[in-house]
């Protein structure tokens, strides 16, 4: 009992002192360009959680976060690797732009559904080639997805800078040329703010904040998520698979049927990712639409354990390092990469302290043994 | 004629950042790990090439980019080696961390987030004898010696892997580490090699980029080499020669690429896609069967946990 509860410890304190750790070395680069980390780190939270607005930001921050993170916590607990959830979002997107853009006049709850779907759509579509050529063809599917990635954002790219472009933009005679972006989408595919909702709790943001019901929606999925891999059958079969492929297959699993439902599930997630920005903060696609999100992806699942609550977490946290990252930049003159730089000393140092655990447990457990 | 002479001229100018990471990876997957963070690595080399080249010359700027190259490359060996990390995510992990450092030092040294001053690159050179042959003037005279270097690495990296002791045991710890290590090849010195060389390819031909091809460093000017160069790795079947084919048949979709934007055929962005699509086709055996080594991406630790 007492081994259980020193396990649990150790467990709950791996991200942390990965979190310690780059704090410490990101320190090294703000001494090295002249400025105090204290004070740096104390701007950062004031003005990170010093108001209700700077919190939506967070919260609206971390929700593609929530969405990526599950996506490739999920095809982690099957033991395999969805890299492609970048490309993947990309293309769900995409997809819900189009829905966005070409449908009109329907009403809101039937349109933005609509979208919402048609965006998982296209994650499956973008997750089903490497997951085939995996079952079937033995490809590796890190090599797979990187590939498809790139083919999305060039694919992408043609859609919204041939195909699809907005041709009919009004761009006042001598200021600039017209932005490559397809058409503004119908009112009734855009996601409602959280605000109304909020307002009913005394808090009010301005309407500069994106938070929207995505965020909820996000929240949702991941007690479903739990719900999904601990209590039922599939969400066995998940497990089972990730933790010893051979193994379940004597005890008459199909690892490949539950990878590829596995994996069609992930791309699902993966789609929804974009929609948070695509369907609220931009109402159209255009050549920034924001990259990343797929590979920050993988730092959530990693930092939360892959535990789909912890993964909420770590959203959280990226959240805010992002946020606190535009206060830094504004307030200190401290450039915003320190805050990208400390996510890849994370990473690095999670996964590390991870393997020491994971080593110290076991020598734990045999000395008992 | 001329015009085709061109042609080859830029895309050879394409092919040699690609073929050397390609050449690099070669000998970090050949030791059995996986490296993509070579696209961070290519960075960290474009930058620091730059920032060497401003201060201490061309040659300075090559040289400070491949040691930055191999110092991110340690990283990955330290974390994937010697901690048995996940290849990937370490991999994952790498390409946000250079870039973050890029764009850091970027505004730290030049005080710009996205651009370095100008620098001048190395001394052109004329190939003798061929440069007297008014046909192949294109690609004979005026060309950086970087792009001989890059030939010349085929050979030299056919040459260590299969008539070396040392390129002997590199891949015999990546098709078999149990066995080497029977053997008494000291695996993980040998990976940490591989991963290392692969950080020193990657870096000089990040530095390939800002210092001869553009005289300067400008941000993501990489724009997914590093992941090109291990398509072309795949594609070439981990050989080097393999390498150089895939590597120059993706320089040449390049070069045409840019050729394609003004005439409006083929929508260039599908001519992007040529690489990762034949990768593609390759892997799934539609082109011809993929022969990876055989313990790559796996850990190695003698108890065998």
């Amino acid at each position: 009992m007492n081994k259980r509860f020193k396990i649990i410890l150790l467990q709950l304190l791996t991200p942390i002192v990965a979190i310690l750790f780059a704090i410490a070395l990101s320190s090294v680069l703000i001494v090295a360009i002249g400025k105090n980390p204290i004070e740096v780190y104390q701007t950062m939270i004031e003005f990170s959680l010093g108001s209700a607005d700077s919190v939506g930001e967070i919260l609206f921050n971390a929700t593609p976060l929530i969405f990526s993170g599950l996506a490739v916590a999920l095809s982690f607990k099957m033991g395999l690797f969805n890299i492609g959830v970048e490309g993947q979002y990309f293309i769900g997107a995409f997809f819900a732009a189009f829905v966005g853009f070409t449908l009109s006049g329907i009403p809101a709850f039937i349109h933005l559904p609509l979208a919402i779907l048609a965006a998982m759509l296209g994650g499956v579509l973008w997750a089903f080639v490497p997951i085939y050529l995996k079952v079937r063809r033995g490809v590796h599917e890190v090599i797979s997805t990187i590939m498809l990635n790139y083919i999305a954002y060039s694919l992408i790219h043609y859609f919204i800078a041939d195909l699809f472009m907005d041709r009919n933009q009004k761009v006042p005679e001598g200021l600039g040329s017209p932005l490559i972006r397809t058409p503004h989408f119908a009112e009734t595919a855009l996601m409602p703010k959280l605000h109304g909702f909020l307002s009913f709790f005394g808090i009010d943001l301005p309407n500069s904040v994106y938070l929207n019901w995505f965020f909820v929606i996000g929240l949702l999925l991941t007690v479903g998520m739990y719900y999904l891999l601990w209590h039922t059958p599939f969400g066995y079969e998940i497990r089972a698979v990730g933790s010893n492929p051979k193994a379940s297959e004597a005890a008459g699993i199909n690892p490949n049927k539950v990878y590829f439902k596995g994996f069609l599930l992930s791309g699902a997630i993966a789609g929804l990712i974009g929609l948070s920005h695509l369907l609220s903060f931009y109402g159209y696609m255009d050549l920034d639409f924001p990259k990343n999100f797929g590979f920050n992806g993988i730092a959530v699942a990693l930092m939360g354990n892959n535990n789909p609550f912890g993964i909420v977490l770590a959203a959280l946290l990226f959240g805010f390092l992002n946020r606190g990252a535009e206060g830094v930049q504004t307030f200190m003159g401290v450039p915003m990469e320190t805050i990208v730089i400390m996510q890849g000393i994370i990473i690095l140092s999670v996964v590390v302290a991870a393997n020491i655990l994971g080593r110290y447990i076991k020598r734990l457990e045999k000395k008992e043994a | 004629m001329g015009d085709i002479m061109e042609m080859l001229a830029s895309a050879l100018r394409m092919t040699i950042p690609v073929l050397i990471t390609a050449l690099g990876a070669i000998y970090s997957e050949r030791s059995g790990v996986t490296n993509i963070g070579l696209e961070g690595m290519m960075m960290t080399g474009a930058f620091w090439g730059a920032y060497g080249a401003l201060h201490y010359g061309p040659v300075g700027g090559f040289l400070l980019a491949i040691a930055m190259g191999m110092l991110v490359a340690l990283i990955h060996a330290v974390v994937t080696v010697t901690y048995r990390v996940d290849q990937i995510v370490s991999g994952v992990a790498i390409n946000i961390l250079a870039y973050g450092l890029a764009r850091f030092f970027s505004i730290a040294l030049f005080g710009m987030a996205t651009t370095s001053p100008s620098v001048n690159g190395l001394p052109k050179i004329d190939i003798p004898i061929l440069k007297n042959i008014s046909v192949l003037k294109p690609i004979a005279t005026d060309i950086s010696p970087i792009i001989i270097l890059g030939i010349l690495l085929v050979f030299v990296t056919y040459w260590v892997l299969e008539k070396t002791v040392f390129g002997l045991r590199l891949k015999a710890v990546g098709e078999n580490p149990l066995a080497a290590d029977t053997l008494g090849v000291k695996v993980i010195p040998y990976r940490y090699l591989g991963v290392i060389i692969s950080g020193a390819f990657a870096g000089l031909a990040g530095a390939y980029l800002s210092i001869e091809h553009t005289h300067m460093y400008v941000e993501g000017m990489t724009q997914g080499k590093g992941f090109i160069a291990l398509a072309a790795m795949i594609f070439g079947n981990w050989m080097p020669y393999g390498s150089f084919w895939a590597s120059f048949l993706f320089g040449f979709a390049e070069a045409i690429s840019m050729r394609v934007v003004q005439s409006k055929v083929v929508p260039y962005q599908f001519i992007k896609m040529i690489p990762y699509v034949l990768t593609l086709l390759v892997l799934a055996g539609v082109v011809r069967k993929a022969q990876p080594p055989a313990s790559v991406g796996i850990p190695y630790s003698r108890e065998g946990d």
